[in-house]
């Protein structure tokens, strides 16, 4: 360690402890670094997780005489694929928050179990009109709840913003039951604020209509693109079906603006417009077409949209909007409750 | 006097070794820049074996870029056209080989309009070998079987009779291609040997009308161009037109509107999907062909957005009236 | 402070730095483990690696660009990455420090002098930079073979770390394996012991790296030299001269590895760090000669077609060669892989293991997957091995694109392989032994293994009645029946078949259990209703079999099944890179549509 008047011990100093202030901001550098923890990169972890908050806890719903099965999952948008695949972007486009699921299996026959799809769809009308879209045909509505089916492994109903779907492994009656239970603690456990009622049912007169067929297509309804939030439902007459349906718009001018732009879209796609003998119908110049060899009524009547589609027979066809059109109008006339 | 050199030695020697440290960290940056690849390898094709299609045009002569032909013979219109446009010899040299792109999508009859017209394909070979070519070569990849739509739609037969050299597609002729600036043509399968083989290219189409893309003229031609699974590209089709369109450049396209397929297009099907309009274009900008051509199928440029497209990629112009097209009408 | 101790500090921080990420190269999100962690950085900041994959793919991948700055560095101040950063040239560094301990002074300086042979690592560097630099498809990257930061790297974490985390299990819950860790040990001891016979013996004599950066230091603005003064000639500056480069005469600059020994030695302070030409003058260039360079780049030329005369690349490719998912074709993985081992050692199931020497020169210690080492053949759900390879070999895909979902749909998951059983061994197929353990873990959805019911006859099982009442039948047997042993649900009892041949399709009832001379059947089902067997008659033992297929397009040679399948040593099932989607020339099916 020689020291001599040539080597400049300060510029020495100097520089070796600037070289190590260089080293520290290296470490607090790679310290910042190693902080950004982004564990889905690496894939794990990008699945459904266990999800303790703010999920109900589906666990206390366990049916007698079964166990759990399978841990509670819970999927987001993110990953609702992982579950249902295709089906995602039926619930996705309606409003679809968060799926709880988990399996629950018989103490007795481990061949007998059911997995509850909990849906949290952010609203009633969400719900309903993932529910009402998937309704299978000819299926039994269960009476206890506002709307419900079963089929003959399965359960599928409403409640408040829910849509919950209890699926079976068997055919089973007892599985079915233990399904029943497993209903009626969600709808008396589960709470939920908001609407209960849907009140757009209610403008649909309820003569000849068929039960349980009311149907809410959010968007895209019949090919439109404009035509969302749409109810529609079936009436029989003279042995025929009819399918009717209702928009409510945001104001009256809106209303005839889609019911325009939804009859010239027809138009566009080769219907060809119709006379009408009908009084009624010429008065709110409902549009009545022909669009290849079937029926399609288009009306605007204060807010609401409405019409019938497809029908195979312009006369009951006709008969049905008359119908529609006359409960509107009381109920445009009625002072609002 | 030594002082005096041993410190401008080292000096000269510091400022000398500077400069080259500089010259060394700049070239260093350069060349990272050049190389910088910030998103990594893709799967699939390695950039080394792309291909880019040779440039087949030509320099451009004002007022001789469009001709329009009006006559019901198809065979003495297409004459006609190329005369008007300084004759064969300003695009066929002596000796050249000359690949033609006819329009062979369908296995369809020659009367349905649905393909090119198999007699203008062999006029146009016949005036190809007159002007000198060494081999004229007719190839296109259709949508149905090869084999069928060649001999179906009479083209084999006519363009073999005239002498040019007929080539069926095969995996061997197809390389990937990039188009610089494309969106949709990245590593994409294009069917590429002919063409590589040729010095000439000449697109032959009839007008038709297209349930996609609104009409199917000089542009949608070069869809024959295309390999692997290419109907996923109609999903933006205006796009994929317009990009075929950067992709090709032909010397010279001839627009068939003998008769039209007004609708139903592109195949048609029935003989009163078209109308008889007696006009041929012949143009080497093909974006002033096809503006051109949608009059004939009743519509405006502006019904066609690949048109705008292509226009302002550079490819063409739609005002054609503004190149001076050379009309005639021949008995 | 004076600058050897600058340099010391230095040395130990950045070999701390390494070694930490060696130890937390384990995913999970603790702080002694992967979360944030740039583990890769001392790969990146190899300009071996950077340039070597710049020849080869003629791409500067993002991360490497930090070479870039070591480049750079490099030209200004010298071969700083060798005496202050290089974890690998630190320990060679320290042992040498500790074998020459004891020695004189004299022996020191005769250790440390210039030896020609330095100039080895020269013609090193130009064979592999040639070797990348081959045109097109042939080029091939194999700097990781001598690269120090990747040979480090391999000897850390699948050499060192596996050995003495072990009984600790503190970096892996449970033991790691590397196959051929026995190549990496010879090569990185025979390393470290060098040094006993002469100091950074790796670092003069072999280091390519240390030849890139002996290259690109030619114009440094600062380098070590004499000032202007009597020099005594005691040569002390010479008796820990770490790079050899006879500070003492001319210098060579190229060798010079700014340890500082010197400057901190010389007892005349002669020796400073400086931007002036050394006074005693200097040498800048390699000693490499006209014909050194010419031999070096012709083999490095000649070797490439070498190499590919195997025909590895085309119709000989090896099947048994399962690259991890996101992996690039071959001929453009080899253009990338620098054999770091990253992947291996990040793998949370263990079953990338280090390619040997039974593969060829290209597949040393290159990526593996081996399905009968660690926990469960290759996660469905990870996608660790992409996200750590430093030069994209391994592309780091995301877990939609692994699985084929989202925007990936329509072009479906990664395959690396397929799954083909061998009947001969499989317990189903070969044996008549009930087993679906690979159907039951095959992780995609739907299955790739699929079943089919077949009922074959057990060996010695045609028996005769002696007597049948309800559910029991009891038979005469020559050889007792083992009590239980067609208790266990597989086995079914059928009426033989008739001599006219043939036996009804629902002609067999499960058995519930058995003694050394009678069958208990179950009672869930009675054939029995229309024919009790009568004294006399015979009956057949059945076993129900699930016989196992592989459905080829749904399979994505995970490995699972492989990894699970009973049957030990050569598994009934194996994985074969047929099929894998990263080659469009190896596929089993033709395209669908």
């Amino acid at each position: 360690m020689a020291s001599g008047p040539g080597r400049n011990r300060r510029l020495e100093s100097a520089v070796s402890i600037l070289l190590l202030v260089v080293l520290f901001f290296i470490a607090l550098a790679v310290l910042i670094k190693q902080a950004d923890v982004d564990m889905t990169r690496f894939g794990l972890g990008a699945a459904a997780q266990p999800d303790s908050q703010n999920t109900p806890d589906l666990a206390v719903l366990t049916p007698d005489g079964f166990k759990e099965f399978s841990s509670p999952l819970v999927y987001t948008a993110g990953n609702l694929y992982e579950k249902i695949n295709g089906k995602a972007p039926l619930y996705l486009d309606a409003g679809f928050l968060k799926l709880s699921t988990q399996r629950f299996v018989s103490r007795t026959d481990e061949n007998l179990w059911m997995e509850i799809y909990l849906y949290d769809m952010a609203g009633l009308k969400n719900a309903f009109s993932v529910y009402s879209v998937q309704k299978r045909a000819d299926v039994e509505t269960l009476s206890t709840m506002q709307f419900a089916y079963e089929t003959t492994n399965g359960l599928y109903f409403v409640h408040g913003r829910y849509y919950i779907e209890l699926l079976g492994s068997a055919e089973s009656p007892d599985l079915l039951e233990a399904m029943k239970n497993v209903a009626d603690s969600i709808t008396a456990g589960l709470n939920v604020d908001g609407e209960a009622q849907i009140p757009e049912l209610d403008l649909f007169p309820t003569h000849n209509l068929v039960s349980g067929s009311f149907k809410l297509s959010l968007k895209d309804t019949f090919g439109f693109a404009d035509l969302t939030d749409t109810f529609t439902c079936r009436y029989e007459l003279n042995g025929q079906s009819v399918t009717a349906f209702i928009s409510t718009r945001s104001d009256p001018k809106n209303a005839q603006k889609i019911a325009v732009s939804y009859s010239d879209f027809l138009v566009e796609n080769d219907a060809k417009p119709k006379s009408t003998a009908d009084e009624i119908l010429k008065k709110v110049a409902a549009k009545v077409l022909d669009f290849y060899d079937t029926t399609e009524i288009v009306f605007f009547l204060g807010p609401f949209v409405g019409g019938v589609h497809e029908a195979e027979d312009q006369k009951i066809a006709e008969e049905v909007a008359v119908m529609l059109i006359n409960r509107l109008t009381d109920l445009t006339k009625t002072p609002k409750q | 006097m030594n002082e005096q050199n041993n410190i401008e030695l080292p000096r000269r020697q510091f400022l000398s070794r500077s400069a080259k440290a500089g010259i060394s960290i700049a070239a260093a940056g350069v060349i990272s820049h050049a190389l910088y690849d910030p998103e990594g390898p893709t799967p699939g094709v390695s950039a080394e074996d792309l291909v880019t299609l040779p440039d087949f045009s030509i320099p451009p002569e004002e007022g001789r870029t469009i001709s329009i032909v009006i006559g019901s013979d198809r065979t003495k219109a297409v004459g006609r056209a190329i005369e008007l446009l300084g004759g064969l010899g300003r695009f066929v040299k002596k000796g050249q080989t000359i690949a033609i792109k006819p329009n062979v999508a369908f296995a369809s009859p020659p009367m349905l309009g649905a393909t090119a017209n198999p007699g203008l394909v062999a006029e146009v070979v016949r005036l190809c070998y007159a002007a000198g070519a060494k081999q004229v070569l007719v190839t296109d990849n259709p949508i149905n079987d090869p084999a069928s739509c060649f001999m179906l739609s009479g083209i084999a037969k006519a363009a073999t009779a005239a002498g040019a050299k007929v080539i069926l597609p095969k995996d061997s002729l197809f390389k990937y291609t990039t188009l610089a600036g494309g969106k949709l043509i990245r590593n994409w399968p294009v069917y590429f040997g002919p063409f590589s083989k040729a010095d000439r290219l000449i697109g032959i189409s009839p007008i038709k009308h297209h349930h996609r893309s609104g009409a199917s003229m000089t542009m949608k031609n070069w869809y024959g161009l295309l390999g692997g699974r290419r109907n996923v590209f109609h999903q933006d089709i205006n796009t994929i037109i317009a990009e075929l369109a950067m992709m090709v450049k032909p010397t010279l396209v001839i627009l068939d509107g003998a008769e039209v397929m007004m609708t139903n297009g592109p195949t048609g099907g029935s003989v009163s999907d078209l109308k008889r309009k007696n006009t041929l274009i012949a143009s080497t900008d093909m974006v002033a062909a096809d503006s051109f051509g949608c009059s004939l199928l009743d519509l405006k440029p502006y019904d066609l957005p690949y048109l705008a497209k292509a226009h302002q990629a550079g490819v063409g112009t739609t005002d054609y009236e503004s190149l001076k097209p050379k009309r005639a009408t021949i008995s | 402070m004076r600058i050897v101790t600058a340099r010391r500090i230095s040395q130990a921080f950045f070999f701390t730095l390494f070694f930490w990420f060696c130890i937390v190269s384990t995913i999970g999100d603790k702080i002694w483990q992967l979360r944030g962690w740039p583990v890769d950085l001392f790969l990146w900041l190899d300009p071996l690696a950077a340039i070597g994959t710049a020849l080869t793919t003629h791409t500067l991948y993002r991360p490497l660009l930090w070479a870039l700055a070591t480049i750079v560095l490099t030209i200004i101040f010298g071969r700083f990455f060798c005496g202050w950063l290089c974890p690998f040239g630190a320990i060679h560094q320290f042992v040498g420090y500790l074998a020459n301990r004891k020695k004189t002074t004299a022996q020191k300086i005769s250790l440390n002098k210039y030896r020609k042979a330095q100039v080895i690592k020269y013609f090193i560097l130009i064979v592999l930079l040639f070797m990348a630099a081959f045109p097109s498809i042939a080029a091939t990257l194999q700097t990781g073979l001598l690269d120090p930061i990747p040979l480090v790297s391999r000897s850390f974490n699948l050499l060192l770390l596996p050995i003495f985390d072990r009984s600790v299990n503190f970096v892996s819950v449970s033991a790691r394996f590397y196959e051929g860790a026995w190549l990496i040990m010879a090569v990185f001891l025979t390393a470290v012991l060098l040094n006993l016979v002469i100091p950074r013996f790796y670092c003069r004599f072999v280091c390519p790296l240390g030849a890139l950066f002996g290259v690109i230091s030619r114009f440094a603005v600062w380098r070590i030299g004499r000032k202007k003064g009597d020099c005594t000639d005691c040569r002390l500056c010479e008796k820990s001269c770490e790079g050899g480069c006879e500070p003492r005469g001319k210098i060579r600059i190229s060798e010079c590895v700014l340890c500082f020994n010197c400057l901190d030695d010389c007892r005349g302070d002669l020796v400073s760090y400086q931007t002036t030409a050394s006074n005693a003058g200097e040498i800048t260039n390699p000693d490499v000669s006209r014909r050194g360079f010419v031999i070096s780049l012709a083999s490095g030329v000649l070797a490439v077609p070498a190499i590919r005369l195997s025909n590895k690349m085309g119709a000989n490719w090896d099947h048994e060669v399962i690259r991890p998912p996101g992996s690039l074709a071959e001929p453009e993985f080899l253009k990338r892989c620098i054999k770091c081992g990253q992947c291996m050692r990040v793998c949370p199931t263990n079953v990338i293991q280090p390619g040997g020497l039974d593969g060829g020169l290209e597949n040393l210690w290159t990526p593996i997957l081996n399905n009968r080492i660690g926990s469960s053949g290759c996660q469905l759900n990870c996608t660790a091995c992409g996200q750590v390879c430093p030069t994209a070999a391994i592309r780091p895909i995301t877990l939609d694109e692994k699985l084929g979902r989202g925007s990936f749909a329509d072009a479906g998951p990664i395959k690396i392989g397929a799954a083909f059983f061998d009947r001969n061994r499989c317990l189903p197929w070969a044996m008549d032994k009930p087993c679906i353990v690979c159907e039951e873990n095959c992780p995609v959805s739907p299955k790739a293994i699929y079943t089919q019911e077949s009922f074959n006859t057990v060996r010695d099982g045609v028996l005769t009645v002696r007597k049948a009442a309800d559910n029991f039948i009891e038979v005469e047997v020559e050889q007792a029946l083992i009590p239980g042993k067609f208790a266990t649900g597989d086995y079914y009892c059928a009426l033989a078949r008739p001599s006219t041949g043939g036996l009804a399709p629902d002609n067999r009832v499960k058995i519930a259990a058995n003694t050394e001379s009678s069958i208990e059947l179950s009672a869930s089902r009675n054939i029995f209703e229309e024919d009790i067997p009568a004294p006399g008659a015979r009956i057949e033992i059945q076993v129900r079999l699930q016989k196992p297929y592989v459905d080829i397009e749904k399979c994505i040679g995970c490995g699972v099944c492989e990894h699970e399948c009973p049957v030990s040593g050569k598994k009934a099932i194996r994985i074969s890179a047929v099929g894998e989607t990263r080659s469009a020339d190896r596929k089993l099916l033709l395209e669908p549509g």
